[in-house]
Order: structure tokens, then sequence, then C-alpha cells
């Protein structure tokens, strides 16, 4: 079975005068990925978000949105698209339920208000002005209108924005759905890593404008790089016995063992065993790897 | 373009904004009526205290004609402020409130959401001027203003509603400005402007062919004795109806929405 590109953006550039904001960014997202852009405060993330749907001319670069070439006036695309750039907005007078029913009326449909807000858990808010609404709500009201059309393709910046952790994991279970149930490809941006690494089955990292990293969530736990951390009375003694069992023992800034080779990470029982054996006990004893926090700034060359 | 429409139609039927036009028109409806009401006895208005004791209105009749024309003349000057106003709120409002990023990749296209908006600011500020020639009609009636006759009545609401034109034709920058200026004050801007500009320049002779002058000259402000603007003034008001919308449609399809 082949499955469809549903965006390719080949060597996309911002310039805004000297200022490069993207540059040279590649895409492709397959259906039912969960791509997720991950990038600091003006890595380029919102930009190229924009781009991508049209909204920012690139200086260089193309872009196709499910078969369709994306420029000016050219808007081929848009009703298989959902989308969310940003904080969102929406028209203060007016209910939750208006807002929705213009997003939809201009999408070309009349039905799917109701079932959106029912979907969103918007319900007893429907009737509501949006001018009122909590930070929360207004994010759900945002998604609502990115999600009234079905879309095929879900564009969103910064989707968990605002919500409480229920809200959190709601989303996160709607957007999973999405991908996992209906053939849906999300595309998005966080700054919330580990919300990434849960949801994304492929992670750009974004830097200063350069996609300098993508990796599948089986190449992130590849770099999570695994290891025993061992904490003992006597660090010198119990780097000896380990060493004389064939072991590499290195000190870790916070004073602890770390042993790298996989039958110390397999098999910690028997490093304890070790250990005992050398009359130094282990006084913690913990298997531990990277997060996607502390890869990321790896990556990108932070030295927190 | 028909769902942009009703959009627009919706968002102006929530809003505030269109009470305040119908009360900026009746106002100035009522304020015609006044001098009418003032000019028909003068001894009366001074007894009631409406006109100073040394005060004295010279040169213009308590009639239908005079009122017809006084209520064109409050369209060409007032319809700049508060037709601009619809327009800029119409078009600055989705900057202001963020929403714009709603509109950009739709599949209802950018142009005909500019063109609906146009669209529904046309059908307001006409609204106004209907608004304004019945309440004209009503305030006469009440005063007996003499002079009636049918001919006059429809020259007379003819000049107001070709005159609410022209005004609405050259407020259409004002939605360029609103949109490029990502906010309602660039276009209050350049209302104000245009207001003061065609003033001064009808002052110094040139109104005839200054645009935003042409209305106002048109409906007579600056006396009857004045030539009215020919077709270079019409044509020029044409043109900037036509640019300003255009300019527009093409800004809002081309530009870089990167806010």
């Amino acid at each position: 079975m082949t499955v469809s590109v549903t965006i390719d953006a080949t060597g996309l550039v911002k310039r805004y005068g000297d200022v490069v904001a993207v540059d040279g960014v590649s895409l492709r997202i397959h259906q039912g990925e969960v791509y997720a852009l991950l990038g600091l405060n003006g890595a380029g993330k919102t930009t190229t978000i924009r781009m991508l749907l049209g909204m920012i001319r690139p200086t260089g670069g193309t872009v196709s949105v499910l078969g369709n070439r994306i420029r000016p006036g050219a808007h081929a695309a848009w009703s298989r698209v959902g989308y969310l750039v940003e904080t969102p907005a929406a028209y203060p007078e007016l209910t939750v339920a208006e807002n929705l029913r213009i997003a939809a009326r201009l999408r070309g449909l009349r039905g799917g208000v109701r079932e959106v807000i029912t979907r969103l858990g918007l319900e007893p808010f429907a009737d509501r002005r949006a001018g009122t609404l909590s930070l929360g709500n207004a994010q759900r009201l945002g998604l609502a209108k990115a999600l009234v059309h079905r879309p095929d393709l879900l564009i969103l910046d910064e989707p968990v924005n605002g919500l409480d952790p229920a809200g959190v994991a709601e989303i996160r279970d709607l957007l999973h759905d999405l991908s996992h149930e209906h053939g849906v490809t999300v595309l998005l941006s966080s700054h919330i890593l580990t919300e990434v690494a849960r949801l994304a089955t492929r992670i750009g990292v974004i830097h200063q404008g350069h996609l300098v990293r993508e990796l599948t969530r089986e190449d992130l736990a590849a770099q999570a790089r695994p290891r025993l951390c061992v904490t003992t009375r006597d660090i010198t003694a119990g780097a000896q016995a380990l060493r004389a069992a064939g072991f590499a023992p290195a000190e870790n800034r916070d004073g602890a063992l770390e042993l790298v080779e996989q039958n110390a990470v397999h098999r910690p029982d028997e490093v304890a065993t070790v250990l005992v054996e050398a009359g130094c006990a282990p006084v913690r004893l913990a298997v531990e790897q990277d997060d996607l926090e502390t890869y990321f700034l790896r990556l990108v060359g932070d030295p927190r | 373009m028909r769902a942009a429409i009703w959009s627009e139609l919706l968002k102006a039927r929530r809003s505030r904004v269109p009470w305040v036009t119908v009360l900026a028109f009746t106002v100035a409806a009522l304020v015609g009526g006044l001098f009418m009401f003032v000019l028909q006895d003068q001894r009366r208005a001074r007894s009631l205290g409406l006109l100073g004791a040394k005060a004295n209105l010279a040169g213009a009749e308590a009639d239908w004609q005079t009122y017809f024309s006084f209520l064109a003349q409050t369209t060409a000057v007032g319809g700049m402020l508060v037709f601009g106003l619809v327009l800029t709120w119409t078009f600055g409002r989705e900057f202001g409130q963020r929403t714009i990023t709603d509109l950009l990749a739709i599949p209802t296209g950018r142009v005909a959401i500019v063109s609906a908006k146009f669209v529904v600011g046309g059908i307001w500020c006409l609204l106004l001027a209907a608004q304004i020639a019945l309440l004209g009609l009503v305030i006469g009636l009440v005063l007996g203003l003499p002079g009636w006759s049918a001919a006059a009545a429809v020259a007379g609401l003819a000049k107001l509603f070709a005159t609410a034109a022209m005004t609405f034709l050259l407020v259409t920058p004002v939605a360029f400005a609103a949109s490029a200026g990502r906010g309602y004050l660039p276009g209050v801007g350049v209302i104000m402007s245009a207001i003061f500009l065609a003033q001064v320049v009808a002052a110094l002779g040139y109104g005839h062919y200054f645009p935003w002058s042409v209305p106002a000259l048109y409906s007579g402000l600056a006396g009857t004795e004045r030539t009215p603007p020919g077709l270079v003034g019409f044509v020029l008001v044409a043109v900037v109806g036509l640019a300003g919308a255009a300019v527009t449609g093409v800004w809002w399809r081309n530009a870089d929405h990167d806010r």
C-alpha cells in the first residue's frame, strides 16, 4: 500500500530583509502521521506553519498540501485542512455556536456545529459569548473551528496552550483518536516536550530557521542513551569492583557511577550482585535515560 | 461569496457599531429639522431660547428644497466620518481581534471575503442614507415645510442618495488602510486626513478635481452660486472607489499575513 504525502515542502526559505526566519526547511509528512515541530521561541516554527498555510509567501521553495500547490489565490486544499495558528481568536460578541457557524459556513457547510461542540466539551458554553470564555475554553473553541469540517489534515500551533492538565489529556486523546481511527494527518508545534514525546510519530527539531534533525519515535528511544546509574557509599571501591567485573563505569556530575553496557542496563541485578560481593552494596540503582528535553537541548547546543 | 456575506451580516448584527451609526444619522436629521424650525420663525426660536438674541440666520428658507439640501450636505460631510468608520470597523476588527488568521486558509477565498465586507458595508451605508431620507420626510411633514412637490422630493432624494454613493466610494481606501495598518487607527487617520484635505482643497478652489471634495460640492455645501463638480470630478470619485476596493483585495490576497 502506498501512503500518500499530505504535506510536501521543499527548501522553504523566508527572509525579512537581512533576517532569515526560515532557511531551507524541507518537510514530507505522510497521511496519518502525527508530526511535531519542536523548537525554541523564534526558531521558525510559526513562520514555517504560516508558509504551509499560504499565509506567508516563501522567499524560496515550494509547498504542496494534499496534492495542491500552495500559492496566492489557490484555495483548493483548504476544504480538507483545519488549523489553529498561535493564540486562538473569536468574535467576542458572538456566541460560541455562532462563531462555529461562521467557521462552518465559510467552509461550505450548514451542519456539524452541534457535533463539534459535543466533541470538544463546549456544550455548557455554546450560547455564551466568546468574549467571556476562559483561555482554556477559548483554546477549545479554536480547536473546534479547526475540526468543524472534519479535515484530513490538522495543522496546530501550540494546541494545548492554556489548557489545564485534564484538558491537555483530553486533547491528546482527541488527536490520537483522529490520527489512529480516522487517518487524519496532524502537524503540530509545541514547546511542551513531554506532550510531543507522547503524541508524535515523528519529530522535526527546528533551530534558528533550520530543520536540524528529524527523528521517529523509535529514533528518539534510541537517542535516549539508556544507562545504569549506581550509587555506593564508597564510589572508588565500587568503581574498582565494577571494572574488575568487566564494566566501564564513569562518574557523573551527581557523583554516581554510570554504566552504558547493554548487559548492565538489561541486567542491573548482576551489577548489584558484583557490588554486594565486593562489600560495597549499592544504595541506589536505577536505569535512566535522556528525556526529549535533554536530547533537544543537546541537539541545539544549549548548555543547560 | 454568499456564505461570506451571511457571516459579515451576522457579525454586524451582533455588534453595537450599527446602532452608533444609526444614532449619528438620527442626530443629523434632527439637527436639520431644528434648523428648519428656527428658520420658519426666528422670533419664535429666539423666545424659546433656540437662537441667541442678536443672532440672525439669513440667506436660507425653511422649505423642502433647503431641507433636502441640508440632508445631502450632512451625508457628504458626516458620511465621510460615519461611512469611514463602518469600513474601518468592518476590516480593522479582523486585525484588532486577531480573527484574520481564521479567514486566510479556508475554501472561501480572501477576495470573496473582502468583496463581502464591501457589499455589507455598502448595504449598511445605503440603509443609513435611507434612514436619514425617511427621517427627513417625517420631520419635514411634522414641521409642515412649504414647497413640497413630487419632482422636488425626487430631485432632493436623488441628490442625497447620489451623495451617499459617492461618499461610500471615497471611503474604500479606508478599508485598505485598516487592513495594511492591521487595526482601526490607520483607518481613522485616513478618514480625518480626507475630511481635512477636502476642506482645504475646496477652500483653495480646486475642489472640483479633488475627489474627497466632490460630494460636498455636489450637495451644495459651498452655496448654490458655486458651479457643481463636472464629469472629471465624478470620474475621479469612481476611480478612487474602485482603486480602494481593488487594492484592498490585492493586499488581502498577496500580503504576508505574519501577525
